[in-house]
């Protein structure tokens, strides 16, 4: 950035002033072609599988094994026979909007409460709920299959709702209460002197204020649920309930060859979470980084 | 971060009030706090807490989810004596070189971005892009680039090397690096927009004395600018490492099985093998622990590291 600038002084009167502006600027645009060709570089490798996705989708099953070239619409006319991504989408979506709704309810209260109506141990409570992060959903799996499978909440949405919502309720916890923490407490002692409850003011003051904290974790953590597999494949077994997902790394495992239904398939499965990536990108970023900032 | 903070509503009364009592406003607000972390602390203790303290319990039984018979601790000598383990851990260990690539290229690619080249925020986003497609997805494009007369086989052929017919997965001692590189790859996009952060919060006017002191670009980068961003290369190091650990089951479960032979199975993927593929339970509990364990230790490095700084 400053490199290009940096002319010698004591060189200067050797040239004229034009003369040395256009070798500046010579400079600077060949520096800048070559930081754009080494972005470009970068931005192939980074598009290639969507490219290879794209590309394949659209070839026959020989056509892909040949390596010819040639266009063909048969794996998509066959997808939703091999993948009912249709009702799989749909269970994803229904998994992943209760699970948010019960993190966003469970982190917006807690968080409220640890920062503004700190109480004996509370501090320790966060502390505990936030070390949860650090266990493994591997290290629980076990007990907790069996533990669902003696309540028979194996194959019913509300298992893995609950599961994914707990795994995602220490992180926006620890969101949510560094959230509040910045709101001033002029706010809400004002409110409490115009006589209003505690929770009366969480509800109608804290939480309208903390909208984009919300849509950070809902992003979050739609991308992390509709991504998941593990969860999915041992407590939504069924394909009735399967999700997305699930029903393409079920389609993988059992060794399906067509590869271009199951890049069709990938796509499919894809484009909800980069659609929400695309529009709400800016908050994926403040989410992602909130465990450094300060 | 829990230090830095405002007084809590209500510090006030409770000076005034030192003697006589609490308040009975402050009553009611810890009482409403208490109902209000309820849900959360339930829900992260009945379904996080409980079943570790389950699986500590269970991994000192042989179990196959129906009958049980206790073992005793001698279940984690018996394990650190296999050496199958050892060859899982030896995967784990591998995978950690992958670390630094995962890192240390994302941070150039943020110096890059920051040169702020006209179009540098599409780029951004084009390189964010994949962290939003699933690992599943991930591995099925890596599977086949990785295939015989894949992708990978057709670059090295236009560079002359076709000969080396790289066929990463179906080698045992090779197909690690192929999940390894898939591995890189995926990290780049959250690595890269955690340094963007960070490079964003760096003080200019630091290097620019340094450079009127007559220092140049390296020495800059080295003793100026890295020593800022320390505590991102941090945090970036660490969540690759948990990511290394814990969130690969999907990629190697759609990539390679875990195969060929051991090849790539690590610890996270060998507790769902013994538990799912063999019903054996009390062993996979085990793993499961040895896995909390090692990503324990992780955590507490963090924190130590972190604070130090602050």
């Amino acid at each position: 950035m400053s490199t290009s600038v940096e002319t010698s002084p004591l060189k200067a009167p050797m040239l004229s002033v034009d003369a040395q502006r256009a070798a500046m600027r010579r400079r600077r645009r060949l520096r800048t072609g070559l930081l754009l060709a080494l972005m470009t570089l970068i931005a192939v490798v980074m598009l290639y599988p969507f490219f290879f996705m794209i590309v394949t989708s659209f070839k026959s099953e020989n056509q892909f094994l040949n390596g010819t070239g040639g266009f063909s619409l048969s794996s998509w006319s066959q997808l939703a026979q091999a993948l009912p991504w249709a009702h799989e989408m749909l269970n994803s979506t229904i998994v992943c909007a209760c699970a948010i709704v019960i993190i966003l309810l469970v982190s917006t209260t807690a968080g409220f409460a640890f920062a503004k109506l700190r109480f004996r141990m509370s501090n320790y409570i966060l502390t505990g709920i936030v070390a949860a992060m650090l266990i493994p959903i591997q290290s629980i799996v076990i007990p907790l299959y069996i533990n669902a499978a003696n309540l028979h909440l194996v194959n019913s949405y509300f298992g893995a709702v609950i599961i994914y919502a707990a795994i995602g309720t220490p992180f926006a916890t620890f969101l949510m209460t560094a959230y509040y923490r910045s709101l001033p407490d002029e706010v809400i002692e004002a409110a409490i002197i115009d006589g209003a409850h505690y929770f009366g003011v969480f509800r109608r003051v804290a939480l309208p204020m903390s909208v984009p904290a919300l849509v950070t974790i809902a992003v979050l953590q739609f991308i992390q649920i509709w991504d998941d597999l593990l969860v999915g494949l041992l407590f939504l077994q069924n394909p009735s309930e399967r999700t997305i997902t699930v029903g393409l790394g079920a389609l993988a495992a059992g060794r399906t060859t067509n590869i271009p239904i199951l890049m069709a398939g990938s796509l499919v499965s894809a484009i909800p979470a980069i659609l929400v990536f695309l529009i709400f990108q800016r908050f994926l970023t403040t989410g992602l980084t909130a465990g450094v900032s300060r | 971060m829990t230090t830095q903070t405002a007084t809590p509503l209500g510090k006030k009364p409770r000076l005034m009030n030192k003697r006589s009592g609490i308040s009975a406003l402050e009553r009611e607000r810890a009482r409403t706090g208490r109902l209000m972390i309820l849900p959360a602390a339930i829900l992260v203790i009945v379904v996080l807490g409980v079943p570790i303290g389950q699986a500590i319990y269970r991994s000192m039984e042989q179990w196959n989810g129906l009958t049980a018979t206790w073992i005793g601790p001698s279940a984690y000598t018996h394990a650190f004596s296999d050496p199958t383990f050892w060859r899982v851990m030896e995967n784990n260990a591998l995978l950690l070189i992958a670390v630094p690539f995962a890192v240390l290229i994302p941070l150039g690619i943020a110096f890059l971005l920051n040169e702020k080249v006209p179009g540098w925020k599409v780029f951004r986003s084009i390189y964010f892009m994949p962290t939003a497609i699933s690992w599943v997805v991930i591995g099925m494009v890596a599977l086949r680039f990785f295939a015989q007369a894949g992708p990978l086989d057709s670059i090295f052929s236009a560079f002359g090397l076709g000969f080396l017919h790289p066929n990463l997965l179906s080698n045992q001692h090779q197909a690690l690096l192929a999940v390894g590189i898939t591995f890189v790859w995926s990290m780049v996009g959250t690595n890269t927009i955690i340094f963007l952060t960070g490079i964003a919060t760096l003080d200019p006017s630091l290097s620019e004395a340094a450079q009127v002191d007559g220092t140049n670009a390296w020495q800059r980068l080295i003793h100026i600018t890295m020593p800022q961003l320390r505590r991102f290369i941090l945090f970036s190091s660490m969540l690759t490492m948990i990511s290394a650990f814990t969130a690969l089951f999907s990629l190697i479960f759609v990539m390679t099985g875990g195969g060929p032979g051991y090849g790539t199975t690590t610890l996270e993927f060998f507790i769902y093998q013994n538990a799912f593929g063999q019903s054996d339970f009390g062993y996979g509990a085990l793993l499961g622990v040895v896995l909390f364990v090692i990503m324990a230790v992780v955590g507490l490095i963090q924190l130590r590291l972190l604070r130090v700084d602050d």
